[in-house]
This record gives C-alpha cells, structure tokens and sequence, in this order.
C-alpha cells in the first residue's frame, strides 16, 4: 500500500527547498533506485513524493570560470551526450556509456546515483577521478543556502552520506582538466549490459614530461562507499610508468580495496580485479 | 476484378518454407495485446498468498482473525479449510500446507478488493512455526536418520528410474580409454516475462472457468480437479496470451488452485498474479542432477559403452523435474552409438524448490556430460593415437535405420551431415589444432572453439496415453477458414504454422485462416505444448483436416465442371484446372453454391491425428516418438583469461529439421533457444543457502541481454521426415540442449580447463585458471 500522501513537481529551486523543510519528503530524481528498493521494502516513502525533474535549470551542464558544472538531476544520458563532457571530461561519457542500459540512462540522475551513495555506483567513481565535489542546497532563514562538500568525503556508508534530510544536491562540480589529464574507467560483471560492477576502478591524472601526476585512483564494490585509492595513488604520484612502478600500484591497490564476500563475487574475485584492473588502467595511461 | 482473372491461369506456389509473420507479432511489438496479467473481470477480486518463507517446519497455529476483519478483506483461507486436496505427479503437493517443507510453501490465502488490501491482510495473519531441522542436499536426504521430508516416504526416496542394454563388465574390458566423471548441473528457472497467473471463476452450476496460462489444457483439467474437489468435465480452460511457459506451465501449481477455492469460497472471479519476486521463488526450476557418468572407448575410436548414475535434488514435491530421466536414458544411449548401456536415476526428497518441466528436458543436463566425454575422447584419441575429431564422430555417428538400445527407430537420420556440414562452416578441426597450439602463449585473451551435438525426441514423445491432436476446420461463404484446434500457442509459433499448412493446402492466403485454440470447450484434445511436438502433430492434423475439406470442394466443384476432383486443384482463392492452372470458378462463389442448394453441402470437417509412435511404457524401451532429431553446434569462445570473462562470438549451428515450414519462426527457435542455453553456460544460477533463494530477481539472476548473443551461421538441414508434415520434425528443444557444453568444449580448448559445473561466470573461469597458473608454478 502506498504511504503517498502528497506528490509535488516543483519549477523552481526555492519551492523545492521550501518543500524539503517541512519534512517528510522523499526525492524522486528518475527513481531507477527509488522504485525497486521501495517495493523490497528496503526503503520506504515519505508523506510527500517531490518529482525534482521539473526544476528549472537543475539539469543543466554548463562550464562557470574553470569549474565544469552539472546540475544534480541532469540524467546518465544527458552526461554522455553531452559536448562540453564529451570534450574536457571524456572519461565520464565512457562511463556513462557502461551504465546500466539505454532505457535507465534516460531516467537516472548523476544526483540519484550519487545519493543513492551505493558502494558499486558507477557515476562516482569518474567523479572521484575528476575530483568533484557536490553542492547541496537548503532553505535556510528564508533564503537558499548552499554548501560544498568534497565528493570523497560525502560518503559515510552504504547508502549514507552527509547530505542533511532538508538538502537537495543541487549540482555536481568539477575543476575543468588541464590538457595533460588522462583518465579511465573500468567496470566488470558477467554480462555487457544491466550490469552492476562486481568491481569498478578509475585510475586519471596529468601525463607530464613521462610523469603521471595529481594522480587521482577511484574504486566502487571494494568497501563500503566509493573510495579513493590513497596508497595507489602514493605508489604513482610523480613517478615514470615502469613496470616496477606499475607492479607496486597494483599491490597498493589491493592494499587500498577491502571487499568482501557478498552473493556477486567473492573477496578472491574482486581483489583479483582490482589487481587485473589497475594493471589494465595503467597500461591505458601509458598507451595514451 | 474477377472478370479479368477469370481468364487467367493460377500457377502452383508453395508456401513451405519461406517466411511467415507471426500474425500476433505486430500486436505484441507495440503493447496491444491483452496478456492474461492485463485482464480484469466484472467484480473481480485479487487474491495473494503467504508463503512459509523458510525451508521445514511444523505449524503450530494459524490465526487468520485479524486479517479476516481487515474491510475490502472477502476471504481468507488454509490448510483447514481445503484438507484432502491434493495435486501433482505422485500427489504429494496439496493447495495449501499443513506443514512447511520448503521456502515455497503456500500457508495461507486472501481474496480482497485489491492486491493491495490482499497485500496487508496477508501481514495480519500471525503463524506460530515450530522450525525442524532440514535437508539441502540429496546426498543429506538419503544419510540414516536424516529428517523426513514426505511421511509417505520415510527414506526420502522419490523417483528411481533405471535402464540397462548388454553386457557392462565385458564392455568394460574392450575398452582402452575409460573416462570417469562427475557432472554437476545446477539450478535454473524460465524467467517469463509473463509472471505466473489465474483467474478462476465459478458459474452458478459449479462449472468452473479458469484463465490460465497452461500448455496443456485438456490434462490440466484432470490435474486441477482432485485439487479442487470438483469433477474434470466441470472444467473450462480459457488461454489467453501468455508471456512464455518453455516447460513452466506444464503441471498444475498451488496458486491455480488456491485463485479457484477463493473464488468458489466468494462466489466472485479471483485473480492471482505473482511479482518478479514472487516468480523466482515459487515457480518450477529445470531439475539440478548430479551425473557420474563413464564413457569407454577403443583405441579405434570405437565407443564402447556408456554408464550414468544420476542424483537429483528432488525438492519437497514432485512435479515433472525428477521425470526428466525419462529422456536422460535415451540421450544417454543415443546420437553417437553406445552398445552397452547403463543408466541409474534417483530423486531424494529435501527442502529446497522444486523442479518442473523445462525445455531440453533432462536433455540439457545429459548432453552437458556426453558432449563433453566426447570431447574429451577425441582428443585423447588425437594425441594418443592421431585419429582426427571428425573422424572418430563420424565413426560412431548414428545413421539412417539405425535403432537404439531403446528402440529409438531412427528413420530419417542426417546427424553425420550436421557434423560434416557444422565442421566445414566454421573450419572446426584447423581452428581447433590453432587454439590448441596457442594455448601456451602468454596471451591474455584466448581463443577456443568447441563442437557439441545431441539427439532429441522430434516426432512427440508418447508419454501418455495419445500423442494425438484433434483438429476441426470450416470454410465459410467467403472463403474465410477458421481452424479449431487442440494445439497451444504459447509464443511458439503455431498460429502462423497452421495458417500456412492450411493455406497451402486450400490455395487461399494466408491471412484468410482464422485459428480457435484458447478454449477447451471449443477445442478439441491435444496433449500440450511440449516435447518438441506441436508443428509436427498439431500440423499433421491440421494438414489433414484442410486435406479433406479440400476433397470435399474439389468434388462438388468437379461434379459441376463435369470434370473428375483430381483435374482439379485450389490455388490463388480460385479452383483451377490442375494442368495448367486455368480459373474455372473463384472458391468463395463454389462454397456458396455449395451451401445454398436443396441438400447443403457445408465444408465442416475434423481430425484427430495420433503419431505412429509407440507408448513409453514402464520399462521404457519403445520406440516413444514418430521422429528423432540431431543437432550439432560449434562455439567459438574469446576468454578473458584474467577476469575469466567468456564471450561467445559465433556459433554454428546445424540441426536436422526434417524440412523447412515457417523459415521465420525457425530461425526465432533457434535464436531463443541458443539464447537460453547461453544464459544456463555461462550467467544464470539460482543462488540457495539452506533452502533459501538469495537472488530472486533480474539483478542478480543474470539472464543474457542482447548484447550477449552471438554471431549466428544456421544450417538447416532437411532428412525429410516421412510422417511429418511435408517432412518436418520438431526442432524447438536442440537449440537449448547442445549449446551450453559446446561453450563448455570451446572454453577448454581455450584454457586447457575442463568445466564440469555450469554456469562457467567470470568468477569461475578466472579462479580456475588462477588455481592452474598456481598449480603450476
């Protein structure tokens, strides 16, 4: 039985806001999560259902100064498409492109998918690459307040994160990469489509004078939320890409990864990728 | 229009093979058909049923009070209110449980408004279980002392099924090379899109009508009545379009009776309709089976004999799944020849679900472990003593007049020209020495190739009284036909085959033919959908019966043309002069002139066509179906060999379909079923923890996506097949059967590593190798 008792499709940030105030609102931002966690009973909804798809300009992706923004209920879709990703943050339309299928790209958000905050979402781990952090909005005092979060801080567990029950994530925002960046993604599970990582990595940094640097390594699938791989990361920073180096990441990198044994993979399995993966990532920069 | 075509002359077409639409096809593309899960009925109520939700356990009490007060709440029901129903194979299964024997089990029901007050009484029911300790593993269920599962049988025995041809320890003798292995095939389910659904309502006489999506409607009836209380004949069966069935709607289930007592109990039409999740975990699995199984052979190359000891996981009740040796004997025994025969097959009874009928049938679980011992043969055979792949296949290949230990009579038999045909197509034994030789390298991604074959039952299987289908047709004023036939159109394809049988025969087009076969008061018996059987059986009838209308047009028309019936012939909506195709009247003025005359003369005929075949029998040696069919597949594999990722590129594919009907609905056969046996090789898997299903859903039960599929080469290859319809066999389970150890041959061609329990997953191939690389080193 449905506990929908109100269902509102704001136009503006600020109704949205208001509405969040009050309490007792579940965000509905493409709902590919939403739904079915909700009919396992996973989750459960709020009085009121708040549709954020209609909210003027929270979809748009647009460059401010050197930061690349993308507004938080801008779909999977909308990301791969779309031309100023597709020119300084390729990485993310190659990742969007391994998500789920075309049908759920349409209607998932980059804002669900990273307050869904689940630990093998796809979305993130690019992010996390890029070094993006996200802008969360309330209706604070009568006016909107925003505040921004580093994304690898944003998440305190499955499904957790700092976002506050009256705080919409109004925008993603990432520094615009300098020519040198390169990045990869990588995602693994038995099947080509509809397909959630049984272990996803993404490996970016600048290329320079043969120096991998601002070395930034993401996993998803390997701890409870998406993490930075620090001690990869350590391994790589400054360094030429031998064959040394690379065997020291790929030991960092299942230092960093602390999975475990869930009914997708074993620990074996996906610290096994993470080692093939890295490798694999690394071998792409170098080919780059 | 007729003026100008009265002049001309109407040269003989065959229809048979070229491409036939589906006419339900365009319907079902853009959502308008009416699927059973859509209907609604005038005061309709819908029913939800709670299941136990663990493996075994004693129920202590039941209080249904709460629930039973609940408004819009019309009925609720147990096991106290249905105490001597019972339903299934050995009548081991009942609508509603007094005691819990798997995570299944139906407790209670409640008939209300809405599935979501059904929904929410369903909370309000408080069950006290007492839980009792279980069994998970037929090995578990047949240790002394071991809990019982069924009271009727206290050793946990269910089903035993043995078959023994010539003289095992005198072939054991002759032989050089004896393989010895263990084959383990694990749990799959249908997964049709079509979740499990009834409507069952009561008229004011008793009769019941029943909306349902079975395969066999006329045996459903006699199923569904000892589990209702009710006479069979009181039965009606209504099909309506169904969302697929490959085997899952061929037994009755607990939810069809529980939608008919709730609406007896309410004198209302109620309506049961499972969630995703629902499906997972309460409907049938194809049946799991543990095969020891040996193969010998001379150093010849000459096969030798074949044993096979089969366990399998019965499940707490029986319905088809533990009958599956039933075919496993003969595949054992057949398509390559095995003198000496001996196959054993035990089901034990333990709390984990139950199996049922599953396309392939016992085949996909046999050819899993013969198609790989023949693998493993010919290369033994290769390295030892240089005899080539092909070679040593053919040598053993069954030929035309062949018979079975059996008595499998193979008349038509062009399994030799599938290998030939299959081998050639894909350049099978140069690609095989290439991969083999670069399975040394140090290459990430490896390349295998792999052949596989198997025989399967193409003419009906007779394993009940009649195989037969009844057909009646009528041709109307307007040259319109309607067919009434027993056959069920589960998305298979009949209605297009019969329309162009039909067609062909009466020479009017093909959209001119109306078929009825969605109700069992209209229709006449027929056996069900399955074992391969409907386009040669329900097509033979259907052959038959517009065969005799024809005769019956043909000589009225010939008494009026003053010319004998066999001058004559029907093509173009026209009756023609046979020689040279000219018009002598158009059909639908003939059929008026016919009917509108002192004696009418109305074209109304029927058939009932019964196979040549032979009953199973008890011993099971009997010649069970009017043809047996051969395929052969070659898989060609790209393996990860670090993530143990396995993408099939292409198969080849050549089965012996007797003749070619529908080309279209041949191929989409094929295609589905290669389909189905690629998910069951490498991704899909029913997880169970104690009786307890862990991935009830498309997230984590991976079937393959479209991305998945193959590269396809399809042979088809035509024996022409005396007693099928213009020589075709069935052909819809072989797809299913062969692919999966051709995947399995092609992966050990690649990696040097023999699976023998599928599904080969990433996680699988990649510890596998892993474990080899340390092995090793």
């Amino acid at each position: 039985m449905s506990d929908i008792k109100h269902y509102i499709a704001p136009t503006t940030l600020e109704q949205a806001l208001e509405t969040l105030a009050l309490g007792r609102v579940t965000i509905l931002s493409g709902g590919t999560d939403l739904t079915p966690q909700v009919s396992v009973g996973r989750r459960h909804f709020e009085d009121t259902l708040m549709n954020i798809r209609r909210i003027e300009g929270l979809s748009q992706i647009s460059m401010q100064g050197d930061e690349i923004r993308i507004g938080g209920s801008a779909t999977v879709s909308d990301i791969r498409y779309h031309d100023l990703i597709m020119k300084y943050a390729p990485l993310l339309c190659e990742t969007a492109s391994h998500f789920a299928s075309e049908q759920i790209r349409n209607a998932a958000s980059i804002g669900g998918n990273i307050c869904n905050a689940s630990p093998a979402g796809d979305m993130i781990i690019p992010l996390l690459v890029l070094g993006a952090s996200v802008e969360l909005a309330s209706w604070t005092k009568g006016v909107v307040q925003t505040r921004r979060i580093p994304l690898d801080e944003f998440f305190t567990g499955p499904g957790k994160t700092l976002r506050n029950s009256n705080e919409l994530l109004a925008a993603v925002i990432f520094k615009k990469p300098s020519a040198d960046f390169v990045g990869f993604f990588r995602k693994s599970g038995p099947r080509p489509a509809l397909e959630i990582s049984t272990v996803s990595l993404g490996i970016g940094g600048e290329m320079k004078e043969g120096k991998f640097q601002h070395v930034r390594v993401a996993m998803g699938a390997v701890g409870p939320t998406p993490l930075r791989g620090r001690q990869t990361e350590a391994a790589l920073e400054g360094q030429k890409l031998t064959r040394t180096i690379i065997d020291h990441a790929v030991l960092a990198a299942q230092q960093d990864a602390s999975p475990i044994d869930d009914i997708r993979a074993t620990k074996w399995y996906r610290n096994h990728l993470v080692a093939v993966f890295t490798e694999e990532l690394l071998y792409n920069v170098c080919q780059n | 229009m007729s003026e100008q075509v009265a002049f001309q002359h109407i040269e003989k077409k065959s229809l048979i093979g070229t491409r036939i639409k589906k006419p339900d096809a365009p319907a079902k593309a853009i959502g308008k058909t009416r699927y059973i899960n859509d209907m609604v009925l005038p005061q309709m109520l819908y029913a939800k049923i709670l299941h136990a939700g663990r493996p075994h356990a004693e129920i202590v009490s039941i209080d249904t009070s709460e629930a039973e007060k609940l408004a819009g709440v019309y009925a609720v029901i147990t096991a106290k209110d249905v105490p001597d129903l019972k339903l299934g194979f050995v009548k081991d299964n009942a609508p509603l449980k007094g005691k819990v024997r798997c995570e299944r089990d139906e407790v209670a029901a409640v008939a209300a408004e809405s599935e979501a007050i059904a929904a929410a009484a369903l909370k309000l029911i408080k069950v006290v279980y007492k839980d009792l300790p279980g069994v998970f593993s037929p090995e578990d269920g047949l240790k002394e002392g071991a809990p019982i599962i069924q009271e009727r049988f206290p050793d946990n025995k269910s089903l035993r099924f043995e078959f023994k041809h010539g003289d095992l320890e005198q072939a054991e003798k002759d032989s050089d090379i004896i393989l010895d292995d263990e084959f383990n095939v694990h749990y799959v389910t249908h997964c049709c899109m079509g979740t499990s659904c009834a409507i069952a309502d009561f008229d004011h006489n008793g009769k019941l009508t029943i909306y349902s999506q079975t395969q066999y409607p006329y045996n459903y009836k006699m199923d569904l009545a000892p589990a209702l209380g009710i006479d069979p004949g009181d039965i009606r069966v209504i099909q309506p379009p169904t969302g697929g069935s490959f085997g899952a709607k061929l037994d009755v289930y607990p939810f069809e009776p529980v939608a008919a007592i709730l609406a007896q109990k309410t004198g209302r039409p109620v309506k049961i309709l499972f969630d995703r999740e629902e499906e997972f975990i309460n409907s049938p699995t194809r049946q799991p089976a543990k095969m020891h199984v040996r193969t010998g052979c001379t150093k010849d190359g000459v096969l030798t004999f074949r044993s096979a000891d089969v366990l399998m996981d019965n499940g707490a009740y029986t319905s088809w799944g533990p009958t599956v040796p039933v075919i496993m004997m003969r595949t054992v025994s057949g398509h390559y020849r095995v003198p000496v025969v001996d196959f054993k097959g035990q089901a034990v009874y333990t709390n984990n679900a139950y199996a049922g009928s599953f396309r392939g049938y016992g085949n996909v679980q046999m050819t899993y472990a013969t198609a790989q011992h023949m693998d493993m043969l010919a290369e033994k055979l290769y390295d030892d003593y240089g005899l080539d792949p092909i070679a040593f296949r053919l040598k053993n290949a069954q030929e035309s007049g062949e018979v079975t230990p059996q008595k499998s009579f193979l008349r038509e038999c062009a399994f030799a020209e599938c290998i030939t045909t299959a081998a050639d197509a894909s350049d099978y034994v140069n690609k095989l020495k290439k991969y083999t030789a670069e399975r040394a390298t140090d290459d990430r991604y490896k390349r295998g190739i792999g052949l596989a074959s198997s025989i399967h039952n193409a003419g009906g299987a007779k394993i009940h009284k009649s195989d037969g289908c009844g057909t009646m047709l009528k041709v109307d004023d307007y040259a319109r036909v309607t067919v009434i036939t027993g056959a069920s159109e589960i998305g298979q394809g009949i209605d297009a085959v019969i329309a162009q049988i039909v067609s062909e025969e009466l020479g009017v087009p093909v959209e001119h033919v109306t078929l009825v076969n969605n109700d069992s008061d209209l229709g006449p018996w027929d056996v069900g959908v399955h074992a391969s059987r409907t386009t040669f059986i329900a097509g033979n009838g259907a052959r038959r019966a517009a065969i005799k209308a024809k005769k019956q047009i043909l000589a009225a028309a010939a008494k009026q043309a003053n010319v004998t019936a066999d001058e004559l012939d029907l093509r173009g909506g026209y009756v023609v002069q046979d020689k040279d195709g000219a018009v002598v009247i158009k059909l639908d003025r003939m059929l008026r002139q016919m009917h509108f005359q002192p004696v009418p003369d109305v074209v109304m005929v029927s058939d009932y066509y019964e196979p040549n075949s032979e009953p199973e029998g008890k011993d099971h040696i009997s010649d069970h179906s009017a043809a047996y069919s051969h395929a052969v597949h070659i898989a060609e594999v790209i393996v990860d060999t670090y993530t143990g990722e396995v993408k099939v590129e292409k198969v080849t594919m050549a089965q012996d379909v007797g003749r070619v009907i529908n080309r279209m609905g041949l191929e989409a056969q094929m295609e589905g079923g290669l389909a189905f046996g690629l998910g069951f090789a490498l991704s899909e898997e029913m997880l169970f923890e104690k009786g307890h299903l862990k991935n009830p859903s498309f997230r984590d039960y991976k079937v393959p996506t479209a991305p998945d599929m193959p590269e396809l080469d399809i042979h088809f290859i035509e024996s022409d097949c005396a007693e099928g319809p213009y020589g075709a066999k069935g052909i819809a389970e072989l797809p299913t059967i062969v692919i999966a150890p051709a995947i399995a041959n092609a992966v050990y061609n690649a990696t040097g590593i023999r699976f023998f329990n599928p599904p080969m997953t990433p996680e699988k191939v990649a510890h596998a190798i892993w474990d080899k690389k340390r092995t090793a080193s």
